[in-house]
């Protein structure tokens, strides 16, 4: 001890110090922060009712393990797609089927007596160049609707092939920047400052909370299974948590060493203490699951919108083979996730919730019309295709015109197929961007089309699509997809143009957004490897 | 009256490495009605926070009173004067115990509190030294008892609530049963009048009042196995009984009071049956249930069932209940830390190994059973490999390469480079193991490597595939499909060459016929166009500095022939296992293991610039180069010595600042209550199967053996912690602390809870056992669990959660009428209810999700 060094505590010590003190307050006592470290609550318009009372929502669907997007949606207009580059899992083209007429996209249903998926060819797009998969058929109602994008050659400057690295910088939103620790929806979160204020904000339904909803100064919450989500209590013979509820409640409030990880925990319990009630109020059962589409678009009887039960899979009984099946036996379980992502964005006031699909990592037996490709493309079609009906037709805090559904994926597969009939890690893929606000398809008065929805997919694209062997499927060192567009401008543009960010604040979201070299708003040649880009799109 | 104070302080001293004074730092003093109060930055690991005062500076200082919670210290008496000077002094806990706490939690699986009472005894360096030599540690867990079937005794406490006793089994089964005696009071202390008749069966059932159902109606007194006398009981039941229309029961005359306390105590023989023995009081007053296997659990059976060569025998539940039980019980604790971390690193997934096997003929309903063995036998090799002294990574890269759950899970298995007739070009490998090689077994992502060395070092796999060997050739991979039959009469060639007519195992077999023979430039620079330049090898980076900087790693296999193309993969292998880029990623991630989670990669070695981490880092890479007993590179032992040697292993910032993952959580909260009685038992009975599918599947989804994603499940804390996963942590222990609760009333409420299988904790029968006399004293109770639970925490850091726990003790369950902890007798159902809820709380704390 040295007593000849009086201190004088500084701002900047106490500063230090009272966050720490905050993070150890009561349990849900988040309105005890100090206001300086308070996020002000007057940027933008994130989370804050527009003009109906109603506020602007996001879900999003990860698709990990690299999805291959040329067999999504497919270049038919390039001569070299086919047995050449995928002689195991090209998808082919329906020879009754005119390519050059522009117009809506074909929506082949299997009328009463077929199966859901019989249509064995690639769906033609109606922009005379591409199709798409027959997996994906039900995005072809929300295309003609003119409510879905589809963004392709999708990634971002000197790409990583690893699935880790490259989940992690489209989660940050900060491609090869290691020092980016933190989500970029955690981040539109917090710069919305309405961590402060709403219970939910950024809601994810699987097993652990992802990186795009993880950071340090705000908990996201995330739940593995919504009907579970509640305490016990202890041995009591009394009933009633109170004992244990207080205790928990006391013990908890204890103020503790600042040591890695207890900040992130005590935010946890403090994200765990304030949500249980919420999710108490809400019905996430099996038989709360009662949204039934509004249309039979096969013939037979309509699909559940969330197929979690072989019953609700549209098929009555039947093996995992029924050809009724809409969805994948495999799929249910995601469906109820996606179910209650839904529902929270409908019910609660979170602003971002999602989920996501795994399984993409198709290194072999890929599989074309079916196969293992083909049934998690399955899933996205009708989980498009689903949700617009449930925020169409039960909307409530939220509806279609309200939400936008985006599906990410770190990187594309190699053109060429591999010796397993399958496909490696390579570059650019493919996004969806879907939701009542969405500028899609269009058509003038007389049927003309004045819009495609199609992006970085055609001839006459601004990022044009270069045919033959030597052309935009052979780009990257010879057998990837090189990208057209940067996951960034469409994810900013999202954040901005549709959540409400102002633009200061998508430059904080997306580091580096407005960096003239990385051309993400503007687009052009001079991106930061020279790779010509499109910038931002007209999405919404 | 303004009072301009002045603060005494010294910096915050922040290793507690011996037991002296520190003194932490005062960040904000003012008064608070007229009281002085200061809050200060709580130090770690302190065992006593005390709060010195001078009037003046220089002055003599003097404890002064107050209350002092969570770093903030109120005064009892209001200030006295216009200055004040103040000190706060901490006595951290002493270094051995934060280095024994650490320990177990971090080269075991948690602390026992038989274990936390051996350390102290050997001391902490006795225990590293035994940990680093397991091959040193007698132990035969799989290795199935001797002893046979002995006779257990079980003792309860209730009250009457019925004068009518029940026994049953929860299924099918047969037991033996002896010594039946029922007493007033909560004690038997061997004289007391037995209230029931006939309690040792040597009179016939008749005689007394015993009565037998439907469902027990086979059973009879016997003299195969006896206690005492000359005769006990035999139970056996037809069907699960439940009630008293389907037990064996007994009328007992005159009748019990359900005001009266009374103790019932048997004996059972333990057997291997999977039955549990129930026997109670109509209306649960006096009840328990106990499995026959006697509560000791054994990982032997399942050892044995999945070591079977029956094909499709085992199964992934016998595998995860194997590792489980070794994860709790083995005293090789470090050895059990070090397997699982194999088999997370080098991760195969167990459900594509079936789909596969299924895939290629193998009947699905023994594709599982196979796919199970091999990720057995990969856990078996792993485990053999560690008990060498002398173990190195290359041997470890060696057992994965060559393990057909690799071959399979990265899809080598159906890569071939040979010329394809039709396109008259080499066929594309598949690049998925070549890439995790490089990026997640070896040399960690980015590191060394690039896009052109990935399709490279592809081609050398090709060929590698997986077969059905002769039992005889399994490590022979030029070996062809099995020719010895099981039935080798059958005439139909078909038949007799099915799969399941063969005698053999699935093991590696390398087809030269596959393989693309052509030269690979290894690690070479590429030109602009991607071109390989054969004649610039790369060479390591400036930053690993001396001695690795500037080596040429480039390596070229050259253009092969014939079955030795087989050297292709071995030679990638010692190429790249003794490499710099190796070193760093395995010592970055054995430091996230057992130091904390901020270790980096890409750290500079070469400047003046240092961090602790990176010291620590590179110093494991040096004795992984040079070690210290000049053997061979890469040994796994000297590396992990340089981290439980080091100072930042040993801090006590470093302690408990790493999160338990699913895994760990589950067995350290059956470790924390497993204490060995005298009779053999222990104080806390694992059901691995129940544990597995149970929390480990709900908090986060970790099942074992069969992970998806190639980079294994995190170690970091944020990989696991979310609401929805702290919830299930917290319905877990608090499940597990109700089951074998013998509560006076069971509200409807609390029958909701999860089912833990038959996964029990006996808390009290813990603190009774520890503490002697002492058990009856609210903080000597308390203070023993929070010692046990977070033993590198420091009382003084607890002093919150203590008042907590004790005012827990001392209130009866509505949580607002006093009920003082030292009236209630242990061993009573009120004292088993108080402890049990005082477990569930402590394992409910943040504090218990650390290690």
């Amino acid at each position: 001890m040295n007593m000849n060094s009086p201190q004088i505590l500084s701002r900047r010590s106490f500063l230090g110090t009272t966050t720490g003190m905050a993070a150890t307050a009561a349990l849900g006592c988040l309105t005890n922060v100090p206001l300086f470290v308070q996020k002000a609550l007057a940027d933008g318009t994130i989370g804050r009712p527009g003009p109906d009372g109603r506020v602007k929502k996001l879900l999003f669907i990860f698709l990990r393990g690299a999805n291959d997007g040329l067999n999504n949606v497919i270049p038919h207009g390039d001569d070299a797609y086919g047995p050449l580059i995928r002689d195991n899992i090209q998808i082919p083209v329906d020879p009754a089927q005119t390519w050059n007429v522009r117009g809506r996209a074909l929506f082949p249903t299997a009328g009463a007596t077929g199966g859901t998926y019989d249509y064995p060819f690639s769906i033609p797009l109606g922009n005379g160049f591409a199709g798409l998969h027959p997996s994906l058929k039900f995005l072809a109602p929300i295309y003609n609707a003119g409510e879905l994008a589809m963004i392709h050659r999708v990634g971002y400057p000197r790409q990583s092939r690893s699935h880790f690295d490259s989940q992690n910088y489209w989660e940050t939103g900060a491609p090869r920047d290691p020092m980016v620790k933190d989500g970029i929806l955690y981040r539109a979160m917090y710069e919305s400052g309405r961590t402060q204020v709403n219970s939910l904000t950024g809601v994810s339904f699987q097993s652990s909370l992802p990186l795009m909803l993880r950071g340090s100064r705000a908990a996201m919450t995330n739940i593995t299974d919504p009907t579970r989500y509640d305490l016990l209590g202890v041995p009591n013979n009394v009933d009633g948590n109170l004992k244990m509820a207080n205790a928990l409640a006391a013990a908890n409030s204890a103020g503790f060493v600042p040591k890695q990880n207890r900040d992130m925990l005590q935010q946890q319990y403090a994200n765990m203490s304030k949500t249980l009630d919420i999710f108490a109020g809400l019905n996430f059962s099996e038989a709360g699951n009662t949204f039934v589409d509004d249309e039979n678009t096969d013939g037979r009887r309509p699909y559940h919108l969330f197929p979690t039960t072989n019953d609700k899979n549209g098929g009555g009984p039947g093996g995992t083979g029924n050809p009724n099946y809409v969805v994948p036996t495999s799929a249910y379980g995601f469906f109820n996730q996606l179910k209650s992502a839904a529902l929270i964005l409908n019910k609660t006031d979170a602003i971002v919730a999602g989920t996501q699909i795994d399984g993409w990592d198709t290194h072999s037996n890929q599989g074309g019309v079916t196969g293992s490709h083909a049934n998690l493309l399955r899933r996205v079609g009708w989980s498009l295709y689903a949700l617009r009906k449930y925020f169409k037709n039960h909307g409530d805090q939220c509806r279609w015109d309200d939400l936008v559904v985006v599906t990410l994926s770190e990187f594309g597969r190699t053109t060429i197929e591999n010796s397993d009939n399958g496909t490696d890690h390579a570059e650019a893929s493919v996004m969806y961007v879907a939701g009542g606000g969405v500028k899609g398809f269009q058509t003038n008065a007389l049927g003309a089309v004045t819009r495609s929805g199609i992006f970085n997919c055609g001839p006459s694209d601004p990022v044009a699509w270069q045919t033959g062997m030597n052309g935009t499927m052979f780009q990257s060192t010879g057998r990837y997809l090189q990208r057209a567009t940067d996951f960034r401008s469409v994810m900013g543009s999202l954040v901005r143009d549709h959540l409400g960010a102002t633009q200061e604040q998508l430059n904080r979201i997306i580091p580096g957004y407005s960096v003239a070299g990385e051309r993400l708003q503007s687009g052009g040649t001079q991106s930061a490897d020279g790779v010509r880009i499109t910038g931002e799109l007209p999405l919404v | 009256m303004q009072l301009p104070r002045t603060l005494v302080s010294t910096l915050i001293g922040v290793l507690a490495v011996s037991a002296q004074q520190i003194t932490p730092d005062i960040h904000w003093f003012g008064l608070t009605n007229g009281r002085p109060e200061l809050r200060f930055q709580l130090a770690p690991s302190v065992q006593e926070y005390r709060i010195r005062h001078s009037e003046s500076p220089g002055g003599a200082l003097s404890n002064a009173s107050g209350i002092l919670s969570g770093g903030v210290w109120t005064g009892t008496n209001a200030a006295s004067g216009p200055s004040g000077f103040y000190q706060v002094e901490a006595s951290p806990l002493p270094s051995e115990t934060v280095l024994a706490g650490a320990l177990l939690n971090r080269i075991a699986y948690g602390p026992t509190p038989d274990e936390l009472d051996r350390i102290r005894q050997i001391g902490t360096s006795a225990y590293i030294a035994e940990q680093l030599a397991p091959e040193g540690i007698a132990e035969e867990l799989d290795q199935p008892a001797d002893t046979g079937p002995i006779w257990r005794k079980v003792t309860v406490t209730g009250n009457g609530s019925s004068s009518r006793l029940y026994m049953y089994l929860d299924g099918p089964g047969d037991a033996y049963l002896d010594d039946f005696r029922l007493v007033a009071g909560s004690v038997d202390n061997g004289t007391a009048a037995n209230l029931l008749p006939n309690g040792g069966f040597e009179s016939p059932l008749g005689t007394s009042n015993w009565r037998l159902t439907a469902n027990s109606a086979n059973s009879a007194r016997t003299a195969d196995y006896v206690r005492s006398g000359q005769a006990a009981f035999h139970l056996e039941m037809i069907a699960a009984g439940s009630t008293g229309t389907d037990s064996v029961y007994l009328d007992i005359v005159p009748s019990l009071s359900a005001a009266q306390t009374y103790t019932l105590s048997f004996w059972y023989l333990t057997s291997s049956e999977d039955s549990r023995l129930v026997v109670r009081l109509s209306g649960s007053g006096v009840s328990v249930t106990t499995p026959l296997s006697g509560g000791i659990e054994s990982p032997a059976p399942f050892f044995r069932n999945l070591s079977s060569p029956v094909m499709g025998s085992g199964g992934i539940g016998t595998l995860r209940s194997w590792h489980l039980l070794h994860a709790i019980q083995s005293r090789r604790q470090l050895a059990e830390v070090v397997r699982q971390f194999l088999e997370n690193h080098f991760v195969t997934q167990y459900s594509k190994t079936s789909e596969y096997l299924d895939n290629i003929g193998l009947p699905s309903e023994l594709a599982p059973g196979e796919a199970a063995k091999l990720e057995f036998r990969e856990n078996l090799a792993w485990r053999r490999a560690f008990l060498n002294p002398r173990c190195t990574f290359l041997d470890l890269l060696r057992i994965s390469a060559e393990s057909p759950a690799m071959i399979i899970y990265l899809d080598t298995v159906g890569s071939r480079g040979d010329i394809n007739t039709a396109t008259r070009t080499n066929r594309i490998a598949n690049e998925n193991y070549a890439r995790e090689l490089c990026e997640l077994f070896a040399f960690g992502v980015d590191n060394g490597y690039d896009q052109g060395d990935i399709v490279q070092i592809s081609r050398a796999w090709t060929g590698w595939t997986v077969d059905y060997l002769d039992t005889n050739q399994v490590s022979n991979p030029f070996a062809v499909r099995s020719t010895r039959y099981i039935n080798a009469s059958l005439t139909n060639a078909t038949e007799r060459n099915s799969l399941t007519n063969l005698v053999g195992q699935w093991s590696f077999r390398y087809r030269t016929e596959r393989h693309d023979p052509r030269v690979k430039w290894i690690f070479y620079e590429k030109g602009s166009n991607g071109t390989i330049l054969t004649n610039a090898p790369k060479t390591v980076p400036a930053r690993f500095g001396a001695p690795w900087a500037g080596r040429n790693y480039g390596l070229r296999l050259a253009y092969g022939s014939g079955t030795n193309n087989i050297q292709d993969g071995y030679a990638v292998l010692a190429h790249m296992a003794d490499q710099p880029f190796t070193q760093e990623y395995l010592s970055v991630k054995l430091c996230r293991l057992l130091v904390h989670d901020e270790f980096h990669h890409g750290y500079d070695f070469s400047d003046d610039v240092h961090t602790p981490e990176e010291d620590l880092v590179h110093a494991c890479m040096m004795a992984w180069e040079s070690p210290r007993n000049g053997g061979p590179k890469g040994q796994v032992r000297e590396v992990l010595r340089v981290i439980l040697e080091s100072d930042l292993f040993r801090s006590s910032l470093t302690a408990s600042s790493k999160v338990r993952t699913p895994l760990e959580f589950g067995v350290a909260t059956l470790r924390a209550f497993r204490s060995r009685r005298e009779d053999g038992t222990f104080t806390s009975v694992a059901d691995p199967a129940n544990l597995s599918d149970g929390l480990m599947n709900r908090a986060g989804r970790m099942r074992l053996f069969d992970r998806a994603e190639p980079d294994g499940y995190p170690e970091d804390g944020s990989g696991w912690i979310s609401a929805g996963t702290l919830a299930e942590r917290l319905r877990f222990a608090q499940s597990l602390s109700l089951a074998g609760a013998n509560l006076v009333t069971t509200p409807a409420a609390r029958s909701a809870s999860d089912s833990v299988g038959s996964s029990r904790i006996d808390p009290a029968g813990l603190v009774m056992l520890k503490l002697g006399s002492s058990a009856t004293s609210a903080e000597a109770v308390a203070d023993y669990l929070m010692g046990l639970l977070y033993p590198t925490e420091g009382a003084g850091n607890l002093a919150t959660i203590r008042k907590v726990a004790i005012d827990f003790l001392n209130t009866s369950d509505n949580g607002s009428t006093a009920s003082a902890f030292s009236t209630l007798l242990p061993g009573s159902r009120n004292y088993d209810g108080r402890v049990r809820g005082l477990a569930a709380l402590l394992l409910s704390t943040p504090r218990f999700q650390e290690q």
